[in-house]
Parts: structure tokens; C-alpha cells; sequence
């Protein structure tokens, strides 16, 4: 049903295609709190270095329930309604790899394909005959293999490099969309009331109807 | 009290007999199938896209050094900022997919003929508003699309004879799409729907002037028509309960279908995106200007493809009632066309290739061969169905009009004698 869902959608709305020619890999986006602590952690350590999350203040994180310890430590002596700037300027940035590293507060919303192609970027890094790492989804990419896909060939490695990659698109779907889970929530309450309110219309429309004839 | 308030109101406004002769009392066929319902569902997303817009509008910052932020600031921190969103870019689309529906009743039972042609014309412009409307907010998130999308299209006006660059930098406001542009589609986009709910009523007046046309493509005797309320006032809200789930379906689990990730990436002028796409509801018309070679010709064609649905009442020379219910050639070429609109949608909607040029060369080629076409199909369809014996119900139903006209002329004739 999703899968049709997305297809119908795909084929009646306008979407850039083209994101890759590569089929992506799914991603279980998590939603409960333990895996998007665990996105947060990876993303302090291995993303934030170069990358902002300008939209995400430290006081979100501690609201989403977020250990406040944790939270402290990373802002240091920034306010906490101060949002998370990148710990590289965006200079020292552009000459070591010769372009602004994205912000990331929309990245799961801003890429065709969503979650699942960041998730599948992430994990996309490979090993080229010569010594460089390319990668199957943004071969232009200047990005290193932060999470080290490309050179480790142990199948334990890569499974925990996969959860890692997983846990950092929960944050990031998170933070691309804070509101995801409340609106489903209240969007299942709106549609009960709706079937009940159609339904009950729908007799009324009959009984009123039936005078007719 | 209340009663003697009305009537002191009465004897100053006509509000008891407005109320009786125009809303609750206002004669309706009986026989209106529920594809009648979409023009009560194109004014209640009207209202809903006004509300919802002018809380937005509190919020928003027109400023390209804000917009997008100011966005992301009503997704976050508004009190259900998210919700009023959402239900409003999600309430564009439902608004183009409404008055698709209702466009396609009218041109499928032929309730654009003779008298009900300023109706038709009243509800073309306001599809013209509609689409300038749509556009104009289109532009206000300030994203990469926002951004591209504005810029190819006052582009086109280049087309104009004489006045090209002039007409684009005084739609602009400046060399490019900017802060200026920006501020002046702002300031028009909240204009627009007060111009389309003027139209709206103008609409009204002609509607209720003529009356509501029918499946069966005749005027009903006057039995035939039951009042407004409670009949239609029922019908309708059962017909807006199912398109409330249907809306709210998007609205709460799939709002970003209508969003295009580009759009998440602010504007930057220095980079094109990959593939510049319009939202759904202009993709048919986007692919037709694609479609011809030189730029002119394609703003033409463009501009020609929405307007020459206004030329139906007089394309479409058959008198055989009933739209294209009784006329099995006519009714195919509703569902070409509708399948042409479709394939024009798809091949407006991917990059294009060689091979999808070429059809949506022969796709916008059918789109106005049908149109062109019609005048003699539609004669002939008739001459053949007349000859061939029309079947018993469309017999009766031109008998039964004949009837009720030379009826109300006698009626009249005594009237005047009297």
C-alpha cells in the first residue's frame, strides 16, 4: 500500500527524478527517542565538525528529551536557545574541500528520495582501484567516508556502520520535520472524526432524500 | 424580538427574500448526480485558502533575506504553524484538482451551451485568477523551485511583441527575480483571492440568473426542480465529508507528495537545478509550450490551450441534449482528451528526451486537432444520430422541453393580452 501510495504520488506530482540512476537502499527510520539520542550523538561527533543544523536550537534537543548533560557539553558556553552552528568555518571549509558543506536541518526533505537516499549516500562509499573513494549515489560528492563504509570488508563492521547510518537519518528526519509524529497522530483522530461525521452525513442525506419520493 | 428584528431589516434590505428566492428556496434539479458538487467544493476550499493564508500571512517575512526562514519558523515554532501550512499548500492542489473536476462535468454534459455561455466565461477567468494566484504564492517559500519557476516564467513574457524585455523587467521589478519580485507577488497573492471572490459572485449571479444545468442537457419543467435546502444543502455536505478525507488524507500523512524537495534548498541564483518542473496542476500546459519549437509559438500555444475551452459554446454545433451521455462520439473524444491532458501531464513532468519531444508533439498537436475538429464532428455526430432514429428518452426529453417553451410563451401571450 505505501509502496502504491508513493508510485501514485511519484507518477501525479511533480518530483525531480533523476537524484541517481542507482536503486536506494530503504532506510528503517526510527522515530522513538533512544534511536534519535543515538542519531544526535552521531551527528555531534561526525557531522557537525563541517556541517550546520541552523533550524535545530540545543534547547529542541533538550525538549525531544535528550539527556540535558549531553546537551551542555556540546553548547559549551553557547546559549541554549542558540542554534547548532558548524564547529569549521565555512571558509576553512570551502579551501579543505573546495565547497560549503550543506546544512543538514532539511537534508532528508531537500534530496529526492528523502531518508533513503541519505541513508543509502551515507553507506554508498567505496573503494576505488586507485586508492580514492568514490561514491554510487553522488559520484561528485566531496564528502569523505565519514562512517568508513569503503574500507573495512568485515561483515560486522559494516552492520554496525549500517545501524550508525540509520540512527543519524532518524535525527535528521527528526529534525527535517520536528512535527512528523504529532501530526500523524492527530491526522489519525481528524480522519476517525471524519469517517464518523461522512457517515452520519451521508444518512442524513438519505433521510432527507427519502422525502421525495 | 428576533422576528421583529427581520422585519425591520426587511423593510430596509431584502434579506428574508434574498435568503428564499437565492440560498434556502433556490430551485435546483432533482437530477444533479454528485459530479454537481464540486463548484460548492471549489468555494469552500476558496474560503479555506483565505483563512488559512491570511494567519500564514502573519507570520510570513517577504524578504529574500528572510522567507525561507520565515517558513521554517512557521513549520517549528508557530503554534500549529505546520498545520495552517500544510493545509494551504496542500489546499492548492485540491483547489486545481476541484475546478479540474467541475471543468470536465461542464465540457462532459455540455452545460456550457447556449445560455449558460457567460457562466462558462465567468468561471474561465476566474480559472486564469486561479492559476495567477498559484503562481504568485508559488514564489513566496523562496526555495530553488520558487525561485526557477518564477524566473522561466515572467521569462516568457519576453514573447510579447514590441514590449518584450520592458514587460519582464516591469513584472520583475528589476533585471532578475529578486526582492522586488518577491515583495510584489506577496502583495498580489493576498489581492487575488478578494478579485476572485468578486469573480466568484459575478459567477453566482449568472449561475442563479440561469440556473443549474442537469444530466439530462434541457431545462426541466418546473416539477422537476425541488429547493436548494434541505435537498442540495444535505448532498453537499456529505459530498464535503468525503472530500475532507480525502484532503485531510494529504494534509496529515503525505503533505510533502505536493512538495518538491528542490523547494527545500533556498534560492540561489548561481545554481539551476537539474530539472525545473512546475507543480502538477500546470504540468499539461507546461509540456504543450515545451512542445513548440520556438518560443513565441509556445507561449501561444500555451496561452491558447487554457483559453480555448472559452470557445466551446460555439466548437460544439450539436443540439443533441444530454452532453455525452447520447452522443457516443462525443463522448469519446471526452475521454481522448482526457487521456491526451494525461499523457501532456507526464511528458511536462520528466526530463525531456527525443523521444518524449515527439510526444509531446503529437500530444499538444491532438489537443487542439480535437478542439478544431469539433465543429464538424459534432455536426455530423448529430446529422447521424438523428438519422439513425434517436432513442426513445432523448425523443421525450426534446418533446418535453418543446413542450414546457411553447407552454411559458402561451403563458406569457395571455399575460400580455390580459
Amino acid at each position: 500500500m505505501n509502496k502504491l501510495v508513493t508510485l501514485l504520488a511519484s507518477c501525479c506530482f511533480a518530483s525531480t527524478a533523476l537524484a541517481s540512476e542507482v536503486a536506494l537502499e530503504k532506510a528503517a527510520v526510527g522515530v522513538d527517542v533512544p534511536t534519535v539520542e543515538r542519531g544526535v550523538e552521531a551527528v555531534m561527533a561526525d557531522c557537525n565538525s563541517c556541517h550546520s543544523m541552523k533550524y535545530i536550537k540545543f534547547r529542541d534537543l533538550v525538549a525531544l528529551g535528550i539527556d540535558k548533560q549531553k546537551v551542555d557539553e556540546w553548547r559549551g558556553d553557547t546559549p541554549l536557545d542558540a542554534p547548532l552552528k558548524a564547529q569549521m568555518s565555512e571558509e576553512d571549509a570551502i579551501a579543505s574541500y573546495g565547497k560549503a558543506p550543506p546544512d543538514l536541518s532539511l537534508m532528508t526533505k531537500a534530496r529526492e528520495g528523502g531518508s533513503d537516499y541519505v541513508y543509502s549516500y551515507l553507506l554508498g562509499y567505496y573503494a576505488k582501484p586507485d586508492g580514492e573513494t568514490g561514491n554510487h549515489y553522488y559520484p561528485a560528492t566531496k564528502m569523505p567516508d565519514i562512517l568508513g563504509m569503503s574500507s573495512t570488508e568485515d561483515a560486522a563492521q559494516k552492520s554496525e556502520i549500517r545501524n550508525r547510518a540509520r540512527d543519524i537519518v532518524s535525527f535528521l528526519a527528526w529534525a527535517a520535520d520536528p512535527h512528523e509524529q504529532e501530526r500523524k497522530t492527530l491526522g489519525y483522530y481528524v480522519l476517525g472524526y471524519l469517517f464518523v461525521l461522512t457517515l452520519l452525513l451521508y444518512f442524513v442525506k438519505k433521510q432527507v432524500w427519502a422525502k421525495l419520493d | 424580538m428576533p422576528g421583529r428584528i427581520i422585519q425591520w431589516v426587511d423593510k430596509r434590505f431584502p434579506l428574508t427574500s434574498f435568503v428564499k428566492h437565492e440560498l434556502t428556496g433556490y430551485p435546483t434539479p432533482r437530477n444533479l448526480s454528485y459530479w454537481w458538487n464540486f463548484g460548492f467544493l471549489a468555494g469552500f476550499v476558496l474560503v479555506l485558502q483565505v483563512a488559512t493564508g491570511i494567519f500564514l500571512a502573519m507570520h510570513y517575512k517577504a524578504d529574500i533575506a528572510m522567507s525561507f526562514d520565515s517558513i521554517q519558523h512557521i513549520m517549528r515554532d508557530v503554534n500549529y504553524g505546520w498545520l495552517l501550512r500544510y493545509m494551504h499548500s496542500t489546499g492548492a492542489s485540491a483547489f486545481f484538482l476541484v475546478i479540474f473536476i467541475h471543468m470536465a462535468r461542464t465540457l462532459y454534459y455540455g452545460s456550457y451551451r447556449k445560455p449558460r455561455e457567460l457562466l462558462w466565461w465567468t468561471g474561465q477567468g476566474l480559472l486564469l485568477l486561479l492559476m495567477a494566484t498559484a503562481f504568485m504564492g508559488y514564489l513566496l517559500p523562496w526555495g530553488q523551485m520558487s525561485f526557477w519557476g518564477a524566473t522561466v516564467i515572467t521569462n516568457l513574457f519576453r514573447a510579447t511583441p514590441f514590449f518584450g524585455d520592458q514587460i519582464v523587467i516591469w513584472l520583475r521589478g528589476d533585471y532578475t527575480v529578486g526582492d522586488a519580485t518577491l515583495t510584489r507577488f506577496f502583495a498580489l497573492h493576498y489581492l487575488f483571492p478578494f478579485l476572485i471572490i468578486g469573480a466568484v459572485v459575478v459567477h453566482l449571479v449568472a449561475l442563479h440568473t440561469v440556473k443549474s444545468s442537469n444530466p439530462s442537457g434541457i431545462d426541466l419543467a418546473h416539477k422537476d426542480n425541488i429547493p436548494f435546502h434541505p435537498y442540495f444543502t444535505a448532498k453537499d455536505l456529505y459530498g464535503l465529508g468525503l472530500f475532507l478525507i480525502l484532503y485531510c488524507i494529504f494534509v496529515f500523512f503525505l503533505p510533502n507528495s505536493l512538495i518538491e524537495p528542490a523547494n527545500n534548498i533556498p534560492a540561489n541564483p548561481m545554481v539551476t537545478p537539474n530539472h525545473i518542473v512546475p507543480e502538477w496542476y500546470f504540468l499539461p500546459f507546461y509540456a504543450i509550450l515545451r512542445s513548440v519549437p520556438s518560443m513565441v509559438g509556445g507561449v501561444v500555444a500555451m496561452g491558447l490551450s487554457v483559453m480555448i475551452f472559452a470557445f466551446m459554446p460555439y466548437l460544439d454545433r450539436s443540439r443533441i441534449p444530454g452532453g455525452a451521455r447520447y452522443r457516443p462520439v462525443y463522448r469519446g473524444l471526452f475521454y481522448v482528451f482526457a487521456i491526451d491532458m494525461v499523457i501532456l501531464g507526464y511528458v511536462g513532468y520528466i526530463p525531456p528526451t527525443d523521444s518524449s519531444i515527439v510526444i509531446g508533439q503529437v500530444a499538444t498537436l491532438f489537443y487542439f486537432v480535437l478542439f478544431l475538429l469539433l465543429p464538424f464532428i459534432s455536426k455530423s455526430e448529430e446529422r447521424w444520430l438523428v438519422k439513425r432514429g434517436l432513442p426513445p428518452v432523448v425523443q421525450a426529453l426534446i418533446e418535453s422541453e418543446a413542450h414546457e417553451i411553447k407552454k411559458y410563451q402561451k403563458r406569457r401571450g395571455k399575460g400580455e393580452t390580459a
